[in-house]
């Protein structure tokens, strides 16, 4: 599909999600609900990947990008970061490890559980 | 002066340029410390501070990209969408997984920010850390954080564990791609994914879906906070 055709339908889905989040009766944010419209749209085949492929595969691939001027944007915040600056990085590098250390614990967990509930099933074959 | 950059064009090139120069740069090193997004903000800043020209100047140009941050996150269900069967497989370790992750996160940042005694709103600002930028801008904005500050911890966070994960993926021995990519995913979003595409296509898949999902389960999460 053209490009431009492409840029229009996923601004379209986020233009439905603005209104889907004026809906709500509690905060949501709309670029959440723009991505689980889409999702819902690909699952029910409305939209085909194909159709936005091209679109998606450059906003992914440049992701980082459209996230320049909202880092940029923290100069303005130089003096309430500077007397936190310590704890700051602190949080940020203890918590990243605590949340890595648990996602993999519980991923592992489960699936070991599984398997062995399979297993005991013995009919499963990836058990 | 202020003619030129009061010009939205000023702000979108100047990005462009500062982007594009990093990305080459780091297509020859190769190293998690030379992320492009980082050393851009840093040094547009250091520009704007040398030559004295105001951020509202800057933000011209600068909303007009942030306007893409919505469609960004939205085309994220198309990564998830092509990994539906791994996905389906795997629903539950990996819906647990990141469950605990976000909770995990929140509950560490909130405890660690008690700890050192840091202001509410920095605290607020703190705890969307772990997800990926759009979504955690929008939590951290809805709970009355400081948004700027919640955007430095997501980029901080994600160099963590594009510098880390690489390192605990072998102190803890998990071999398992899923577990790898939905920990990689669900503790430092789409920075964090760039590493866990170059260890394996099933790593960087699954820390793919770990980022959409994870989004989601703070969303959630801070909904009931």
């Amino acid at each position: 599909m053209a490009i431009l055709l492409q840029i229009g339908v996923v601004l379209l889905i986020c233009l439905l999600s603005e209104i889907v989040s004026l809906l709500l009766p509690f905060p949501f944010p709309g670029s959440v609900i723009a991505m689980i419209i889409l999702f819902i749209l690909l699952a029910a085949g409305v939209i085909k990947v194909g159709h936005i492929r091209q679109k998606a595969e450059f906003m992914l691939k440049n992701m980082a990008f459209f996230f320049i001027p909202a880092g940029v944007g923290i100069m303005e915040y130089f003096d309430v970061l500077k007397s936190c600056i310590v704890p700051f990085i602190v949080i940020c590098v203890v918590s990243t490890i605590l949340t890595f250390a648990a996602t993999a614990g519980t991923v592992a967990l489960i699936m070991r559980l599984q398997h062995r509930y399979r297993g005991r099933k013995g009919g499963d074959q990836d058990a | 002066m202020r003619e030129i950059t009061s010009s939205p064009f000023f702000g979108i090139t100047l990005c462009v340029f500062t982007y594009t120069f990093y990305q080459r740069l780091q297509h020859r090193f190769h190293t998690p410390l030379l992320n492009p997004m980082l050393w851009t903000v840093v040094t547009i800043i250091a520009v704007l501070q040398l030559f004295g020209i105001p951020i509202e100047d800057f933000n011209q140009g600068g909303d007009i990209i942030s306007l893409f941050l919505s469609p960004a996150t939205a085309v994220l269900a198309v990564s998830i969408f092509n990994q539906l069967s791994v996905l389906k497989k795997n629903l539950l370790p990996i819906l647990g997984g990141c469950f605990v992750g976000a909770v995990t996160s929140i509950t560490s940042v909130i405890l660690l920010s008690k700890a050192f005694g840091l202001e509410e709103q920095i605290q607020t600002a703190l705890i969307p850390k772990s997800v990926t930028t759009p979504i955690a801008m929008a939590v951290s904005e809805q709970m009355g954080g400081l948004v700027p500050v919640t955007v430095a911890a997501v980029v901080v966070t994600g160099i963590i564990g594009c510098v880390c994960t690489p390192f605990l993926l072998r102190v803890l021995r998990i071999k398992d791609p899923v577990t790898a990519g939905i920990a990689i995913g669900a503790c430092s979003h789409a920075l964090g994914t760039t590493k866990a595409i170059e260890i394996s296509e099933t790593h960087g898949a699954m820390s793919g879906i770990a980022i959409g999902m994870s989004g989601i389960l703070t969303v959630l999460i801070t909904l009931f906070l």
